[in-house]
Order: structure tokens, then C-alpha cells, then sequence
């Protein structure tokens, strides 16, 4: 389908994930930009410019600035899969640990890496001279294994970036920021949502980095007749990963993001109400504070911790909650005020207060209104950090009868009490509640068996088809 | 005409789901007449545990509807591939929605993909292909079962997707895919015995730019075998996995909760019965949880997954 030349090229713009063995990171290409490999190793990256996806680098340290290297195109990376299977299974009767677990001194490790040794090669000797290693567990030779990688192993290889590979570099950099969302929970979110190229798909996400839109978006395909309905709760839906696709403009032109809260309130109190109260200046000034927290939020991901980014999620959706108790305030004295004085106040109001040219994020809720208002949707999905039931209750009205609706959550407890009140109160058939058990072997002649290091935060997934 | 559009009301000919219960789901053809175990033409009536449904009453109801039964209703559904898998009449074994998921996933399939698919067997797996890659992409499925194949035509047709599929007769493991196919494909995927005989073909037919093979194996021994025969034509990458899915039934229970306060101090007679009251409200309380179903699937198949490299960048063993 897609181009085979020109667009297998690596160029200025587009995102490119970088694989350094089990290691991928995901890069923005600019043209004298750098990248930051752990801690300290800093990479200068404007060699792969021009260059074919799948090309591979070797990183070669610059003289004169300690931990900065710059790249040199290379036939073939280097292969560390055969390690592993070199050393299990050996045999240990003869080897003792005398307590000094490495026997190499520090000079003698440094004189390997100045000899120009290669990374395996040094690897290598550092593990015929670890005495304690071969006592360790499979498990944490493992470790120990990925954790020399990162110092020893010098090649990248540039791949195009694609939902898995994405996912991957998030999941293992930290699972919560995607919401803990498993690959074979995204797979099957993906299936029981019947989002496909046509029809409308709505989706509210609260944050995942944008990981489920990407997803969805990339079912709906390129030059298809489907759209995207992304619902979220903030001033500016998360989209790192969405980005990270490079999507044409016309797919992205059909990825609709809006804001739940002026949604609903377009659909139950009309225009007006929706601009008079972005004409407050007030709230205008709230929604840019905001905007900018969350902004700095996305911008600071790679380096926030964990706990500072849920720190600021909840002043997030504190200054939300502030925002919308403003809003609410503003309508109630609209309200208030007799009807004669209103009309008098609406011939005047248009020109002083609400902008002549109206806001892009308006345009955009008005027309995912009417969208929804001209054909049902086709699916549903929530992936939620909120209590779920709120949600899926507002939204059940604007999906088609016989359409399905797919509701993932990370506790079980929200998705519960989901499906009694859908049970109870709402048309709902063949609902059902699963979590998923995923396992990935290594298979090898002779040493097939699961894999030691797996991943226990599948999710939980709520599943049925509303009916009239 | 079911499965490659929404629609709000049924039609003649359409293929719906009825649903009466969990436990009783049904595919239904809206005709009015059908051929009964004699092969006469008798009138289609559908038998149900809350009574007959004459089934071209159907035409003109809308999708998602209650059906009044004599002793009961059912909903009209159009149908969904996951509602398909759930009810399809088998002619194999088939592959289910969780491992079908996770199947499309790691073959990165979207819209517009050229994909290979082989056995065709019952069709469970092709109905979800096909709505992965429509419109503009396409699915050959391939079967070496002469029955399975025209029936799989059959349904294809019937479901209005025979734009987006094309059937072939025809032993993989020795004749391969076609010369046709050459160079044209983004991804295979295979269930049947032996599918180490096939892998050589499909490199043949995998995209220059590269691709992915899949393939699904109830047993470990042909993930070895298969995987050793990958590694041979170069692929990379290989990932097997197995995937459970396990279903909970949402339910109230309530625990009792005993009360070992009272045995501390002396009472008089009131505190006690006071006391004794409260552990019965107590005993009141319900517990909203899940229950695991007493058995499951415990196995279905390895999926192993792997990636062909762009040729430029293969290196093959041997
Ligand atoms: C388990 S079934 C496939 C089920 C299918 N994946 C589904 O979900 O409905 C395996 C199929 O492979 C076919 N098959 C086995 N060996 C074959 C071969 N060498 N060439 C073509 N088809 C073959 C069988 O006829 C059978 O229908």
C-alpha cells in the first residue's frame, strides 16, 4: 500500500523508535537533535537522517566529552540471543565462590573496553569471571544480563514506529502511565469494540498517553470513511502516542478530541451556554493555568517520577473541578436574572463578549454533536482512571441499539459495580466481566519454557451489546 | 448482507443473532422458507426454549429489538465476528475471540493490509480478518478441504463479504501460495498440523519491504519446530505467547461476621441481646464480588509471532 521508497526514508518531523537490544525508546527526528540513553550516555543522532527504517548504528564515543557518542552506519548489529543459551544449562560442579564475586579488577575491565573489544566479548568475560553468577536464579542472571547491556551494548537500530512497538516502550518504561493496559487487553479492547474503517467509534480516555486513540486510529485506517471520537477530561486530551504514529493529516483530521464536560453541556444547554461561559474571563484565564499544568506535565514525562505525575494529575483535575464549579456558578446567575433582562442583555452581549471568531476546541465539540446527532455510534470504548458508571451512563445514549461498548478499568471493584447498575438499569445484553492471564515462552531446542519475567497488571475488562 | 455494514432494520436475506439468553444464542438466515431434514421445502420456523419464531416476521424490525416469544422474548442483533465466533456452526476446531485478538494485534494488521490466512476451517478467525483489512485491503484463506472451502464461500457471500476475501482449494504445505501471490503480502497466518512445511512458501510470498508471520499451535513440539525453521529463513523476533482469558460472575454474597467482643466482660441480659441483634444486621451486609468459574479453558494454542526483515537486511542460515 504505502510507499516503498520514498517513505521507508528517515526524515526531519517524524517520530522513530530507537532499539538498543531490549531497550526502545521513542525519538522526535531533528536535525541536530541528541538522545538520552539512560542516566548519562548522551547519543548525537543527526547520522540517521536520510537513512532507511531498519538501518543500524554503532555508537562510538566522541573524543573530548565524556558519555557522548555520535553514530557510524554499520552492515548488522551485534547478537546477544545466544549468550543466554550458552550459559544455562552449564555445568557448575567445578566452579566455587570464593566471595570476591568479580575477579577482573576495575583497570582490567577498562583496559577490555579501550582494547576495543566488543560488547558481547566483554560481557563475556565478565561473567566467566563472576564466581557469584552462576549461583544466581535464571531470574537474575537475566537481570544481571540486561543490566550490563545497557552500559556494553552499542548498536541502535531505527524502526518506524507502529502501536506495538509503541506500547512496548511504554509499558516497559512505566505500565501506569498507560494505565496499566496489557497488550493482550489493548488487543481485545480492539476487538470488542468493533472499531474498524467505517461508522463512528467513540472513545473515552483519561489517561494513556493517548495509547487506546492511537490504537483505534489505526484501525480506522488511512483514507477510510470512520472517525474517532475521542472523549477526555482535561482541557487537551493526551496524545504523546497519537503523535508518535505519524498519522497522515486527513486520519488526524478525523480523530475528533473533546472535552466530556462542554460536550454534554453543548448537548443538554445549547450553544449559548457553552459560549457565554467561555466569554468569562475568569474562566478563560482558569482553563489557560491548566492547560499549561498539563502541558508541563506531558512535556516533563520522560523525566518525572511516578509520584510526581500523579501529584499533578490531581492538581489537574482539582483546578478542573474549580473550573467547572465557576461554570456552574455563572449559569446559576444567569438564571437568576428575569427574562426581560436577559433579552435586553443578549442584543448587546455578542459583539462585547463572545469572540467573534469562535474557538477551535468549540468547533470541534460542535461537531462531534453533529456527528452523533446524525448516526448513532458504532462502538464505544472507556478506558478510564475515573469511577466508570458516570461515564458509560452519559454515553450510552449517543451508541447505536445492537452496538457493543468494551469498558477497561485497573480495579476490579469500578467495573463490579458497573455491571449491576448496567444490568439493572439499562438495556444491556451479554455482559460480561474477564481479566486476561498472559504468558510468553522462551522456546529453544531443549530449553522451551515461560518466560521468568512476565507482567501481572492485565486489567480488567467489561464487555456487552446495548439493545433497545 | 450482515457483516460489512451497520443497519438500522432488518432486511430479507439478512443473517441476525438471537439472542435469548447467555446460554442460547442463535445465527438466523431471514427467509421465509427452508429445507428440513427430508430436504422439503417447508416453512422457516425456528424453535426456541420460550417458543416458535416464525422467522420472516423479522423483516422490518429494527436492530437491537425485543422479540415477544410465546413464553418469553429474545433480542434481534445484527452480528459482530466476536458474536459469530461465539455461535458459528463448527466444521473444526476453531480459534476464539481472545486469541484472535491478540492474533491481529501482533500482526499489526489495519486497513489496507494483504493478508494470507491458512486453514480456512470454520472461519472463526476470517470473519474478524476481513474487518481489520476492509475496505481496501484483502484476505486469501486457503484450505486444502474441499466442503470447507464451498461452505466458507457460501457464508462469505451470504454475509456480504466476498469483495473483501478470496477462497482457494488447495494443499499449502506442498503447492504453496501461487506464483500470483509473489511479493504481495504483509502478513501470514497459520492453523493446521505441520506449519514448519509452509514457512518456506511464505517468504516467497511476503512483501520485499518485509512482513509477519503468525501462527497458532496447540502443541510446544511444532512451536519448536516451526521456530527453528523461522530463525533458518531469517526471520526475527520470535514471541510465543498464550493467552487465558478469564471470564467472573459479578454477584452479591453476603458473610456472616462473628462477633467475639461479647465474651470479654460480663453483661447484663439487654446488652446481649443488643448485642446480638447488631451481628445480625451486620450478617445483612452484602458483599458485591465475583466468582470464578469452576473450570475454564485451561489451553487453547501457543501463538508465536515473527517478523521477516525488508530483504536487504535478511540473513539466512543456510
Ligand atoms: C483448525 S482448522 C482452522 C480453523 C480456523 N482457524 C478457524 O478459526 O475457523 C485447520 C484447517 O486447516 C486445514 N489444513 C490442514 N492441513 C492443510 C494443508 N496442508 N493445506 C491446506 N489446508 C490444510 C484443515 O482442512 C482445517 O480445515
Amino acid at each position: 500500500m504505502s510507499g516503498e521508497s520514498a517513505e521507508s526514508v528517515i526524515t526531519v518531523g517524524i517520530h522513530v523508535i530507537v532499539k538498543k537490544q531490549s531497550f526502545s525508546k521513542v525519538y522526535k527526528v531533528s536535525e541536530n537533535g541528541t538522545l538520552m540513553l539512560g542516566k548519562n550516555q548522551k547519543v548525537e543522532m543527526h547520522e540517521i537522517i536520510g537513512k532507511p527504517f531498519w538501518s543500524t548504528f554503532e555508537m562510538v564515543p566522541k573524543h573530548g566529552s565524556k558519555n557522548t557518542y555520535s553514530l557510524k552506519l554499520v552492515e548488522r548489529t551485534e547478537s546477544w540471543d545466544d549468550l543466554k543459551g550458552e550459559l544455562s544449562g552449564q555445568d557448575n560442579r567445578f566452579i566455587t565462590d570464593d566471595g570476591t564475586s568479580q575477579r577482573l579488577s576495575k583497570e582490567e575491565i577498562l583496559q577490555l573496553q579501550e582494547s576495543g573489544k566488543s560488547g558481547k566479548e566483554i560481557i563475556g568475560s565478565l561473567i566467566e569471571n563472576s564466581t557469584s553468577f552462576v549461583a544466581k536464579t535464571e531470574y537474575s542472571q537475566e537481570k544481571y544480563i540486561k543490566k550490563k547491556e545497557r552500559k556494553y551494548f552499542k548498536f541502535l537500530t531505527i524502526y518506524r514506529p507502529t502501536i506495538l512497538s509503541l506500547h512496548e516502550v511504554y509499558f516497559r518504561q512505566n505500565h501506569d502511565k498507560i494505565g496499566g493496559l496489557r497488550m493482550d487487553s489493548l488487543a481485545q479492547i480492539l476487538s470488542y469494540s468493533d472499531v474498524q474503517a467505517d461508522g463512528l467509534h467513540m472513545l473515552y480516555d483519561s489517561g494513556c498517553q493517548g495509547l487506546p486513540a492511537a490504537a483505534m486510529l489505526n484501525r480506522i485506517g488511512e483514507n477510510t470513511g470512520g472517525y474517532l471520537i475521542n472523549f477526555h477530561p482535561g482541557n487537551v486530551p493526551q496524545i504523546a502516542i497519537v503523535q508518535a504514529m505519524n498519522f497522515p493529516q486527513e486520519l488526524k483530521d478525523r480523530h475528533i478530541a473533546v472535552n466530556i464536560y462542554s460536550f454534554l453541556r453543548l448537548h443538554y444547554q445549547g450553544e449559548s451556554s457553552v459560549l457565554d461561559n467561555i466569554s468569562s474571563k475568569k474562566i478563560t484565564d482558569h482553563i489557560k493555568e491548566t492547560q499549561n499544568i498539563e502541558e508541563s506535565a506531558e512535556k516533563s514525562n520522560g523525566e518525572t517520577k511516578n509520584n510526581e505525575m500523579s501529584q499533578m494529575n490531581i492538581e489537574i483535575s482539582e483546578l478542573e473541578t474549580d473550573t467547572r464549579e465557576n461554570i456552574v456558578s455563572c449559569c446559576n446567575t444567569e438564571k437568576g436574572t428575569d427574562t426581560l433582562k436577559r433579552k435586553l442583555d443578549e442584543s448587546e452581549e455578542p459583539e462585547e463578549t463572545i469572540p467573534a471568531k469562535k474557538p477551535k476546541w468549540f468547533l470541534e465539540t460542535q461537531r462531534a454533536l453533529d456527528l452523533l446527532n446524525n448516526s448513532k455510534a458504532r462502538g464505544l470504548t472507556i478506558i478510564a482512571k475515573e469511577h466508570p458508571l458516570n461515564i458509560v451512563n452519559e454515553l450510552l445514549p449517543f451508541l447505536g441499539a445492537s452496538r457493543p461498548f468494551v469498558i477497561f478499568h485497573t480495579y476490579r471493584e469500578p467495573l463490579q459495580e458497573t455491571y449491576m447498575e448496567l444490568k439493572q438499569k439499562r438495556n444491556v445484553i451479554n455482559v460480561k466481566l474477564f481479566s486476561n492471564f498472559l504468558r510468553s515462552y522462551q522456546v529453544l531446542p531443549d530449553r522451551t519454557h515461560p518466560d521468568i519475567l512476565t507482567s501481572d497488571t492485565g486489567g480488567y475488562i467489561l464487555t456487552g451489546y446495548l439493545v433497545r | 448482507m450482515s457483516f460489512n455494514k451497520t443497519k438500522e432494520v432488518i432486511e430479507e436475506g439478512d443473517v441476525v443473532i438471537l439472542y435469548l439468553n447467555p446460554n442460547n444464542i442463535y445465527s438466523l438466515e431471514v427467509k421465509a422458507k427452508t429445507f428440513n431434514k427430508k430436504a422439503e421445502l417447508v416453512d422457516n420456523v425456528f424453535q426456541t426454549t420460550y417458543g416458535a419464531l416464525k422467522v420472516i416476521s423479522l423483516v422490518g424490525q429494527k436492530y437491537g429489538s425485543k422479540i415477544e416469544l410465546t413464553k418469553g422474548w429474545a433480542h434481534v442483533l445484527q452480528p459482530t465476528p466476536e458474536l459469530w465466533t461465539m455461535i458459528l456452526p463448527h466444521r473444526t476446531q476453531i480459534i476464539y475471540s481472545p486469541d484472535i485478538s491478540l492474533i491481529t494485534h501482533l500482526m499489526e494488521l489495519k486497513p489496507g493490509s494483504t493478508i494470507i490466512e491458512t486453514g480456512t476451517g470454520s472461519g472463526s478467525l476470517s470473519h474478524s480478518l476481513i474487518r481489520v483489512i476492509r475496505p481496501n485491503g484483502h484476505l486469501y484463506t486457503f484450505d486444502f478441504h474441499e466442503q470447507r472451502v464451498s461452505i466458507a464461500n457460501t457464508e462469505f457471500d451470504r454475509h456480504g463479504l466476498s469483495d473483501f476475501v478470496t477462497l482457494k482449494k488447495r494443499d499449502v504445505c506442498l503447492d504453496g501460495f501461487g506464483e500470483e501471490l509473489k511479493h504481495k503480502i504483509d502478513a501470514v497466518f497459520l492453523d493446521l498440523p505441520h506449519p514448519w512445511l509452509v514457512i518456506k512458501h511464505a517468504t516467497v510470498v511476503l512483501k520485499q519491504i518485509g512482513g509477519k508471520l503468525c501462527f497458532f499451535s496447540p502443541c510446544i513440539e511444532q512451536v519448536q519446530r516451526t521456530c527453528a525453521k523461522l530463525i533458518c529463513e531469517g526471520f526475527i523476533e520470535l514471541n510465543t505467547y498464550e493467552c487465558l482469558q478469564r471470564e467472573m460472575n459479578v454477584q452479591y454474597r453476603s458473610l456472616p461476621i462473628l462477633d467475639f467482643e461479647c465474651l470479654k466482660y460480663k453483661h447484663t441480659n439487654e446488652n446481649i441481646t443488643e448485642k446480638n441483634e447488631r451481628r445480625e444486621r451486620k450478617q445483612e451486609g452484602k458483599l458485591l464480588t465475583v466468582i470464578h468459574a469452576q473450570s475454564l479453558p485451561g489451553h487453547t494454542g501457543f501463538i508465536t509471532i515473527a517478523t521477516l526483515p525488508p530483504s536487504c537486511h535478511r540473513c539466512t542460515q543456510k
